[in-house]
């Protein structure tokens, strides 16, 4: 093998390296920690406060304390599943961010069908929860897996209906476009526009969508009063943690891809407060140790990712919200509310979508 | 049909009504206690580990080893050892309790004539070993503090006053008791 090829292959390497430390630092980490101090505040409890200040360095300690567990595999289990399975629910989970346009010129790779794409990958997640709870030879993870399974595949099905209305809205499957199709302010975001069928499909949205990430109060693939945990019974150290860091990263895509179907992904509400914000305008280039940068330009981007990124943020607060209000359903109430009601909802809003479009 | 769509109306209705709750929630005062640092103020009847509280007019304990306290104790965890001293009264010279078998009813403290014996608030009782849990004189002493400097007779109809009350709250439910304890703990805390 020549050495340009190698050399080529570890640049990729060390991309996305830096790319999963940022998502991990960025993302994850306001995430885990609002989750367990927010849910902390509303049951009336204080939550982690102990390590560092306010229990900042609480989230760390965690990941520190994981890393350096035994990496226990169990003699019954079949030792290459119970491997691959955290691998395989973990690294689809962070595929989805390679479409997701974090700002006009912020998307790694603008695909023209963007979220065929992204309801394709995250389906292979339920593959590897499914070979964890079998590899396992468990009898709780077992059950927790085929539940996940029965969950996960009858939930796709009103997720796509969801998201459906806003491609027919906007006419392309590509995320990036789907989002210019919203600029302008807040009436221009789909889920105001079309007599409130974007903000049904929403509504469907946010349902399949906690279902598929397995948020409270869809949870039942790891039901702890049921199952102990679920799928992951077995799981203990680093592999836990890819399959605890995966569910985050599930839940933040969730609240990413609503941002961007419904909420305008990076626009921002009102043109002024767009960039330049409030007009306020800065030098075009910037002589930085030497080096002339394009300072107008990385302002732009900085301003549409903290667009994209607050409004992300404010989704995963409404879905701590509802996890720490709503208890948990049965598996019949679970599998009624998708086939009984969110589907038809789904399809007569589609249908209702599309003579909105061909009637405009 | 009226009915049906009464129930599917109610659905959000009490989901939007649980979102309130909690986001009130966030922003209410946190009933958290911050054990180690932080501790609940005991009410007054609180049943800790029975104990001798210094009597500050003798500097010592006010039993008179009878002996009543180890012949009603259900468990017979209670020694108390005596010699008779040369002005012909009994002296305690050890008082055993093994708090490991107590189930701190408190019949020795009712039992006791000079009224000696009471339940402490001592709760952090932990050992690491079974002879850790048996209490000699000088650690009931600790548990016990001091009593208030106060008459000898308002003291001891006190006494019998808080004892009737017990005897009272006893037959009572008891769990009714640590509810009061709690809301009282939570009030000093806020």
């Amino acid at each position: 093998m020549d050495s340009g090829f190698i050399i080529t292959v570890a640049k990729m390497v060390g991309v996305a390296a830096v790319i999963l430390t940022f998502i991990l630092i960025v993302v994850m980490y306001p995430m885990i920690y609002g989750l367990r101090r927010v849910m902390a505040f509303m049951q009336s409890r204080i939550g982690p406060n102990r390590v560092g200040p306010q229990g900042l360095l609480q989230t760390p300690a965690d990941a520190l304390k994981l890393l350096h567990k035994e990496d226990i595999i169990p003699r019954g289990a079949d030792r290459w599943i119970f491997t691959i399975a955290p691998i395989l629910v973990f690294v689809p989970a962070y595929l989805v961010y390679v479409v997701i346009p974090f700002g006009k010129d912020l998307v790694a790779s603008d695909l023209n069908i963007g979220i065929v794409y992204v309801s394709a990958v995250t389906s292979i997640a339920i593959i590897g929860i499914v070979m964890a709870g079998w590899a396992s030879n468990n009898k709780w993870s077992l059950l927790g897996a085929f539940r996940a399974a029965a969950q996960l595949v009858s939930y796709e099905v009103p997720l796509v209906l969801a998201f459906c209305v806003p491609i027919v809205l906007a006419g392309t499957l590509s995320l990036q476009s789907i989002v210019i199709e919203q600029a302008g302010d807040v009436r221009n975001w789909f889920v105001f526009r079309a007599w409130g069928l974007g903000a049904l499909a929403f509504g469907i949205y946010l349902a399949a969508g906690l279902a598929e990430a397995n948020l409270t109060p869809f949870d039942i693939m790891e039901a702890e009063s049921e199952l102990v945990a679920g799928f992951n019974v077995e799981y203990s150290g680093m592999k836990f943690a890819l399959f605890f860091l995966a569910e985050f990263a599930a839940a933040f895509t969730l609240s990413a891809l609503a941002v961007t179907l419904f909420f305008g992904g990076w626009q921002a509400p009102f043109s002024f407060l767009a960039y330049p914000v409030f007009g306020i305008k800065v030098p075009e280039t910037l002589t930085l140790l030497g080096r002339t940068v394009p300072f107008a330009a990385w302002t732009e981007h900085a301003v549409q990712f903290a667009w994209f990124f607050g409004k992300s943020l404010a989704m995963v607060f409404a879905l701590i919200w509802v996890r720490a209000t709503l208890p948990r359903v049965r598996v019949d109430q679970l599998m009624n509310l998708a086939w009984k009601v969110l589907i038809p909802i789904g399809l007569v809003n589609l249908v209702l979508a599309g003579f909105y479009v061909a009637l405009k | 049909m009226l009915s049906l769509l009464k129930e599917v109306l109610y659905a959000p209705y009490s989901v939007v009504k649980g979102l309130i709750i909690t986001i009130i929630h966030l922003f209410r005062p946190k009933v958290t206690l911050q054990y180690p640092d932080e501790r609940w103020d005991l009410p007054e009847n609180y049943r800790g580990i029975p104990s001798l509280p210094i009597d500050p007019k003798t500097g010592t304990d006010k039993c008179i080893a009878c002996g009543a306290c180890a012949r009603i104790c259900p468990e017979q965890i209670i020694t108390v050892e005596s010699e008779t001293g040369e002005d012909k009264k009994r002296k305690l010279t050890e008082f055993k309790i093994d708090a490991s078998r107590c189930m701190w009813c408190g019949l020795c403290v009712e039992v006791c004539p000079p009224g000696a014996l009471v339940m402490s608030k001592e709760y952090e009782l932990a050992t690491d070993s079974r002879e850790g849990m048996v209490y000699d004189r000088e650690d009931m002493h600790r548990h016990g503090g001091t009593f208030a400097e106060e008459s000898e007779e308002s003291e001891e109809s006190e006494e019998s006053e808080e004892s009737e009350e017990s005897k009272e709250s006893k037959e009572s439910d008891p769990t009714d008791r640590t509810d009061n304890n709690l809301t009282e703990g939570a009030k000093a805390e806020s």
